[in-house]
């Protein structure tokens, strides 16, 4: 197991975080870009950093070792590989340097670039690699060193969509039967569904929250982790605006900023939305001023004015739906979200 | 404003054995948002390279309003670029970045100083980026710069056509939802044509009022994102377009023919293809209903993506009689459990082309 | 604070290096400081003297006017060479067959000893045997630049240029081609001009190459010796006499160690001002934040 204990990812910040990455399973570190993803990493791989903390392995502290001791292996998110080596070569990197046996060596090389699909390009040098195939490049790299931890760093970024669906998937079949510990940090909270055992959520710096993907998205501790999980941000309103509909649930989260700046805010996910003439008795509604649609194919994202706020609606399939319009919007009470004091 | 004609345009490199674009027909109407959707090494970067002058063609000829410009430059053919990067003068304030345009080319637009400032100001009203207008680019973020990157393009009223590579990438992924509205708003504001150029499907679809999705440097299919969705001219679209894309299952001749016959599948259909949202998962092991096309198989994962009603939602994916199938949907059954999958709607292809849709009664 | 792991054997690898800089210039520097506030008759006799020589050095008229032609002929030379390098770097191919042979002949004047560079020139602008000398003089120019201060000046500085555009060249030649090729895609859309394009995308591009080019040149050219020397030996008379000459009569002829001290510790501050002039500009480009690009 990976602990890490008062970790200061800027050096602005004054209290420290802890958190416990279990081995085998896969943590998705989410956060907005410059959350501290990135130092994190540095911190756990040795790199130079901002970041300070103490790291121990199973019991073991990492602190004084230099990157070359510790066993953790990275992949970063610009595809980083050695440009004068070949495929076999760069996979083959690691071993050598720890000194393996020729005949382990061929044996894991060539096992790992059948399980990435470079079975066929070993022979080739990186730069004659399409972006996809350098990335595998280093993930088997990365996963020849055998280290106990391995750390992906936006790794899929750099990407075209199609591909990232694809190697995001790759990756977790690849990474599910192995012990390894490992650490994905990612922007878009889909890769924390699909690859996330364990999340952990970040915002300038802080730990916000951590537990499984499905807990974090249904409990939110604040409004800053609420927003992390939803793509676009989660959708708000002052909770005067439930008044007259039989809503008085309020087990509400204490989240200091939305206390001191708004009052009182209620949220709720722009998935959780739909459009309905009327709300049921287990929903409450709220008046949408449509301004603009936007759809995918298979969803449909409407944008407008509700009260104040600029709200987006998420619905499945395309809507016939046109601007200027006033609908009413509805959403279940179980997935409206109190933020504020009680 | 100008309408673009592709006629036959293809593109090789000197000395390459392949040609980078297929021969490539294609009319984009004045003031349409155009988007072109394909993956990388689809052949999109030379297509945009074609129209912005960079490259000439090996074969065919670009037409502005009925015009040959092949031979032109890219200035002379009075477009703009936008690049995936903010492409900005440094030294310049906002307000001289957004001025250049017009004032480089002063002698030939006749304008006075008073109308560049008047357009500048239209511009960055239309943009809301007045308040930046007396700063230099290296007091903005990266989504102000991209903002007045596009200023820049919008600037000239007599633009012929605006081309976007990428633009969105280098902004972070919460303002793109931004970026993407502000540009679809003046697009229809300004009545400009624009082609837009991307590998993610969000983008295009949401932007564009048609797509030119692209592969192995040919245009599979030019029609509307409504259109490009339901109805997939080629398998390819179908698997490219959606998130993830179409499941496709081989017809094998003599399985199933009742069922597919009563839906009207013609007897040289080879494939079927439907979306994961087109479909259900029901528990158990046998098909609830005959008359509808369903198989069975196992659950290997869920892909949870959030909760409608309280309950898990997201992408199934189903190991069994027809391979492997992914049902977007009510997370139905957990890791192992047997389920079937029954299709609400489906198409039918042929040799890798759209035949027909059947729906289920 | 940088959280690295702490290597204390690093610093084995700084001694060798400190060592030699102490003995080759701390502890001589020190010497000349301590000499130039004594007054040295011989090997025995010195006596303190305080700030005498300063005094009696900037005062002295034979030492301003060298600064003088030293100013002179720094500020020439750079004005010369900072636009030729650029106008020279613009003209070079970015990529190509011919760039890599274009850039070695560009860097072959950087190449030569100093001393066989004033060689060269000294013969070349020869009126009886030099090339230059008797070609100009043939045009019905009356040439000759031992005798004329004029054109013992013109050749120093053509000298120089010839010597060291290169240096700014390359340097302009790499800043050039730091320009991602968007940028003049863009201006070329816009309908820029070839000088619109020069002063919007390059320039910005070339300013903290420049300072550094600058301030290269200028320190450099403020300590030139052996090229005038080997040239001219000063001549004709004082004319082209600049300050590390000077410095060098003084203190070797002459045996003055005295004021030839003063002047040293006043030439040595003179360039120390240059170069913190030059540690400060280049700290402040370098806090400027590069192009961040992302995909391919």
């Amino acid at each position: 197991m990976l602990r890490i204990q008062n970790v200061l990812l800027n050096p602005g910040l004054n209290c420290g975080f802890d958190h416990d990455f279990l081995p085998g399973k896969m943590t998705v570190v989410l956060g907005r870009n410059q959350a501290g993803k990135t130092n994190l990493c540095r911190l756990i791989a040795g790199l130079s950093t901002q970041a300070s903390g103490d790291l121990s392995l199973h019991g073991q502290s990492m602190n004084n070792l230099n990157p070359q001791k510790r066993s953790v292996a990275v992949v970063f998110q610009a595809f980083v590989n050695y440009p004068n080596w070949s495929v076999a070569q760069n996979i083959a990197s690691p071993m050598v340097a720890a000194n393996a046996d020729k005949a382990y060596i061929q044996y894991r090389v060539a096992e790992l670039a059948g399980t990435l699909g470079l079975g066929d390009l070993l022979e080739r040098m990186p730069n004659e690699l399409s972006g996809g195939q350098q990335q595998r490049l280093a993930i088997a790299r990365a996963l020849a060193k055998e280290a106990q931890v391995l750390l992906l760093d936006e790794p899929l970024v750099n990407l075209d969509y199609k591909l990232r669906e694809a190697l995001a998937l790759e990756l977790r079949s690849l990474l599910e039967a192995s012990d390894t510990t490992v650490v994905y940090t990612t922007t878009d909270p889909k890769d924390a569904f699909t690859l996330g055992d364990d999340l952990l959520l970040l915002d300038q710096g802080k730990k916000l929250q951590s537990g499984a993907p499905l807990a974090v998205y249904q409990k939110p501790t604040g409004l800053a982790g609420a927003n992390l999980m939803s793509d676009p941000g989660i959708n708000t309103f002052p909770w005067t605006a439930l008044e007259g509909q039989g809503f008085s649930q309020r087990g509400a989260v204490n989240d200091s900023l939305a206390n001191e700046e708004k009052g009182d805010l209620g949220g709720v996910r722009p998935e959780h939305l739909f459009f309905a003439d009327r709300a049921g008795e287990d929903a409450v509604s709220f008046k949408l001023q449509v301004s603009a649609l936007e759809t995918s194919g298979d969803e449909t994202f409407v944008h407008g004015m509700v009260g104040q706020e600029l709200w987006v609606v998420r619905c499945p399939g395309m809507l016939n739906v046109q601007p200027g319009q006033e609908l009413t919007v509805a959403a279940a009470k179980r997935d409206i979200l109190s933020f504020g004091g009680v | 404003m100008a309408n673009i004609t592709l006629e036959e345009l293809s593109f090789t490199y000197p000395g390459a054995a392949q040609p980078t674009l297929l021969p490539i027909s294609v009319e984009i109407k004045d003031g349409e948002a155009f988007a072109l959707l394909g993956a990388s090494g689809a052949g999109k970067t030379t297509l945009l390279n074609l129209l912005s002058g960079l490259l000439v063609p090996t074969t065919g000829r670009i037409l502005f309003d009925g015009v040959d410009v092949s031979e032109q430059s890219g200035s002379q053919r009075n477009l703009a670029q936008v690049f995936q990067f903010p492409v900005l003068y440094e030294s310049l304030t906002v307000a001289d970045n957004l001025a250049f345009p017009l004032s480089a080319r002063k002698a030939d637009n006749g304008l006075s100083g008073s109308d560049i400032k008047a357009r500048v100001a239209k511009i960055a009203g239309e943009l809301d980026i007045e308040h930046l207008l007396k700063r230099k680019p290296k007091a903005l973020s990266l989504f102000q710069k991209q903002l007045v990157a596009i200023g820049r393009a919008l600037v000239r009223p007599d633009v012929s056509v605006v081309l976007l590579d990428e633009p969105l990438t280098a902004v972070e992924p919460r303002t793109k939802w931004q970026l993407r509205q502000s540009l679809k708003r003046l697009q229809q504001e300004l009545g400009v044509t624009m082609i837009y150029v991307t590998h993610d499907q969000t983008e295009a679809l949401t932007f564009a009022d048609r797509v030119g999705v692209m592969a192995d440097g040919n245009i599979l299919q030019t029609a509307s994102p409504q259109e490009v969705y339901e109805h997939p001219a080629q398998e390819f679209v179908g698997f490219f377009i959606g998130s993830p894309g179409m499941n496709f299952v081989d017809i094998t001749p003599g399985a199933g023919d009742n069922v597919y016959s009563h839906h009207g599948v013609a007897s040289t259909a080879q494939r079927l293809g439907f979306r994961p949202e087109w479909a259900k998962l029901v528990k158990g092991a046998v098909a609830p209903e005959l008359s509808k096309v369903s198989w069975s198989g196992t659950v290997t994962l869920n892909q949870v993506l959030g909760t409608q009603d309280g309950q898990p939602v997201g992408i199934t994916t189903v190991m069994g009689d027809a391979g492997e199938l992914k049902v977007r949907g009510p997370i139905t059954g957990a890791s192992g459990d047997k389920v079937v999958v029954v299709l609400d709607r489906f198409i039918s292809f042929s040799n890798e082309k759209y035949m027909a849709s059947h729906y289920n009664d | 604070m940088i959280n690295k792991p702490y290597n204390n054997r690093a610093w084995l690898g700084v001694l060798p290096v400190l060592l030699i800089v102490a003995f080759s210039a701390v502890i001589p520097l020190m010497t000349v400081v301590n000499y130039s506030v004594q007054d040295i008759l011989d090997f025995n006799s010195r006596f303190y003297v305080g700030l005498d020589w300063y005094r009696e050095t900037l005062q002295d008229p034979r030492f301003i006017e060298a600064f003088g032609r030293q100013v002179l002929f720094s500020l020439s030379v750079l004005a010369i060479e900072i636009p030729l390098g650029i106008l020279v770097a613009r003209g070079l191919p970015k990529n190509g067959a011919w760039t890599s042979v274009l850039l070695i002949l560009l860097a072959i004047p950087l190449l030569i000893p100093w001393n066989v560079v004033g060689t060269i020139w000294q013969i070349y602008a020869r009126s009886d045997i030099g090339l230059l000398g008797v070609g100009l003089n043939e045009l019905g120019l009356a040439f000759n630049y031992t005798s004329n201060p004029t054109h013992a000046w013109l050749t120093l500085i053509a000298m120089d240029v010839w010597h060291w555009t290169s240096l700014v060249a390359l340097l302009a030649f790499a800043g050039l081609t730091s320009v991602p090729p968007a940028y003049y895609q863009a201006a070329e859309l816009d309908g820029a001009s070839k000088w619109q394009v020069f002063r919007y995308v390059e320039m910005p591009r070339l300013g903290g190459v420049l300072v550094i080019a600058v301030l290269l040149r200028l320190m450099d050219s403020f300590m030139i010796y052996t090229e005038p020397f080997v040239l001219t030996g000063g001549g004709p008379g004082n004319a082209t006499t600049f300050l590390s000459q000077y410095l060098a009569t003084m203190a070797v002829g002459q045996f003055d160690l005295g004021p030839a001290a003063a002047f040293s510790v006043i030439y040595f501050l003179f360039i120390l001002l240059f170069c913190w002039i030059f540690y400060n500009s280049v700290m402040v480009e370098d806090a400027e934040e590069p192009e961040g690009q992302r995909r391919d």
